[in-house]
């Protein structure tokens, strides 16, 4: 690739940004908060691919980007820079989630039982068009049951795993300063499982999605069932200087398990989780890590190509940097191009009897 | 895999007279209502006296999971919290709380530094407060929750 210094684009660049912005007029925080209490789906979605959780600040960089998912997330990734890591918290365990909802598709009687949580899966589409003609929307009140769900749950894969459902591989504790950290070292491949998990959780929604859904349709290895599929909330558990472990407040994280009959003769696992709450990413994550094993070289559901092509801020700003100048590549390709028609078809050669 | 101790949601801060343990009073101070401990905190700094501020800042803290099929641990995403440590009147007390609120994470520090020298009655009486509320609130949605439990029957 070629690159070319040029001038003379400083007052265009200037007024551009100026076009772009004041289309999206004054920001004031009580923009932010609007977005923020408004669209807890799309902030729970930035600040996963973002990897940084702070919902004021996902509902600042949206404000600022215009709703630009990509534009939002570069900004969040950015300015996560800014901030020295403080700690690594003590790992979250699935049993340990403040659950909210909790569902399997594959076992109907799961140990403590189907819980909906909320949900538009049994909802009707319909589009209330009387809010445009002045009758506000008003959601009906949740009738709440006389007695609390557990805030608790039980693991579904640990119950498959005492049942001897799905294998049961020995682990070997890792201290948390000693957990794979992408953000730190560089996505190799065969990629640590750590390296791999934690690329799921920042990897942009959409596509995740486009690959997984190709692997649901047939270009993978394994169909998933929704083994497990989670919305909780995380304790961030942090350690007090007197040693001390407390929790600092808690986060909204996503969590699905999907599962196939292996070829072993017992049922295999995909895994993903991420920051807030994301079901389309999570189903297709962990449909993804399902499908992974044995993948063909360059199929979608080979680990290598979908790491590389779900990380949102390398892939959308590969994307968008070919709408920089790029003239003198271009250029060549021109004159290439043009050398091959000005230069006369060669003569056929004489045919040489043998 | 390991079954950690859990501790018990919504039997602690039961009885006024009993005091909380370090633990159980951290979490109760990170989730309290910012103004009310903002108060309370005010109300036990001439107590303590000159405070050193160690660290007043906002941070990040990346927050481990533990995956269900394999049992690796791997990172989630980093949460943005604010912290505070200070030294006053022989001792030390350390806030941490989810989000930027460096005021909130520095009430809970003075309120840690003075419960460390002793927890009177107000300070575990605002300790007994809030854990109820928060217990009220968990209780609140988990009804709400419990509500959507599917009652399934098969044909």
């Amino acid at each position: 690739m070629a690159y070319v210094a040029t001038r003379g684009g400083e007052r265009a660049i200037e007024q551009s940004e100026r076009l772009y912005r004041a289309e999206l007029g004054q920001i004031d925080a009580a923009r932010v908060a609007e977005i923020r209490h408004a669209l807890p789906m799309l902030i729970d979605r930035v600040m996963g691919e973002a990897s940084l959780y702070e919902p004021d600040l996902a509902a600042l960089a949206l404000a600022q980007a215009g709703g630009d998912l990509y534009e939002a997330v570069l900004l969040l990734r950015a300015w996560r820079t800014t901030q020295p890591r403080l700690t690594i918290a003590q790992p979250v365990l699935q049993d340990q989630l403040f659950t909210l909802r909790r569902i399997s598709a594959a076992f109907k009687d799961i140990p403590g039982g189907q819980i909906l949580g909320p949900s538009l899966d049994y909802a009707h589409r319909l589009l209330a068009t009387g809010v445009l003609q002045g009758r506000p929307y008003v959601p009906a009140a949740v009738q709440p049951a006389a007695t609390p769900a557990p805030a608790r749950q039980p693991s579904l894969a640990a119950w498959q795993k005492a049942q001897g459902l799905v294998a049961d591989p020995a682990r070997a504790d890792v201290a948390p300063d000693d957990i794979p950290d992408l953000t730190r070292e560089p996505l190799l491949f065969p990629a640590a499982r750590a390296h791999t998990l934690q690329s799921l959780a920042r990897a942009d929604t959409g596509g995740m999605l486009a690959l997984g859904y190709s692997a649901m349709r047939g270009y993978g290895n394994a169909h998933p069932t929704v083994n497990e599929l989670r919305l909780a909330e995380a304790d961030v558990r942090v350690r007090h200087p007197g040693g001390t472990v407390f929790s600092a407040g808690r986060v909204k994280v996503s969590q699905a398990e999907v599962t196939s009959k292996g070829k072993s003769g017992l049922l295999e696992l995909g895994f993903c989780a991420t920051l807030g709450w994301n079901e389309v990413k999570v189903i297709s994550g962990a449909t993804l890590d399902l499908n992974a094993p044995g993948a063909a070289k360059g199929s979608p559901v080979e680990e290598e190509f979908f790491l590389y092509h779900t990380e949102p801020v390398e892939a959308s700003g590969f994307c968008i940097h070919f709408k920089l100048p790029h003239y003198v590549t271009f250029q060549s390709s021109l004159d290439a191009l043009r050398g091959a028609k000005a230069v006369p078809a060669p003569h056929e050669p004489e045919k040489v009897p043998a | 895999m390991a079954p950690r101790k859990v501790p018990p949601m919504f039997d602690q801060g039961s009885d006024p007279a009993q005091p909380f343990d370090h633990a159980r009073l951290l979490d109760v101070l990170a989730r309290a209502d910012a103004d009310r401990l903002a108060t309370l905190a005010e109300g036990l700094l001439t107590a303590l006296g000159p405070v050193e501020v160690v660290q007043s800042r906002t941070g990040l803290v990346m927050l481990p999971m533990r995956d269900t099929v394999q049992g690796t641990d791997f990172h989630l995403g980093e949460v943005l919290v604010a912290e505070a440590h200070i030294r006053a009147a022989g001792t030390e007390g350390y806030g941490m709380v989810v989000g930027r609120d460096l005021n909130r994470a520095m009430a809970m520090a003075v309120v840690d530094a003075a419960a460390s020298l002793g927890q009177t009655p107000q300070i575990r009486a605002f300790l007994h407060h809030e854990a109820t509320a928060q217990a009220a609130t968990d209780t609140a949605r988990l009804r709400e929750v419990e509500a959507t439990r599917v009652d399934m029957e098969t044909f």
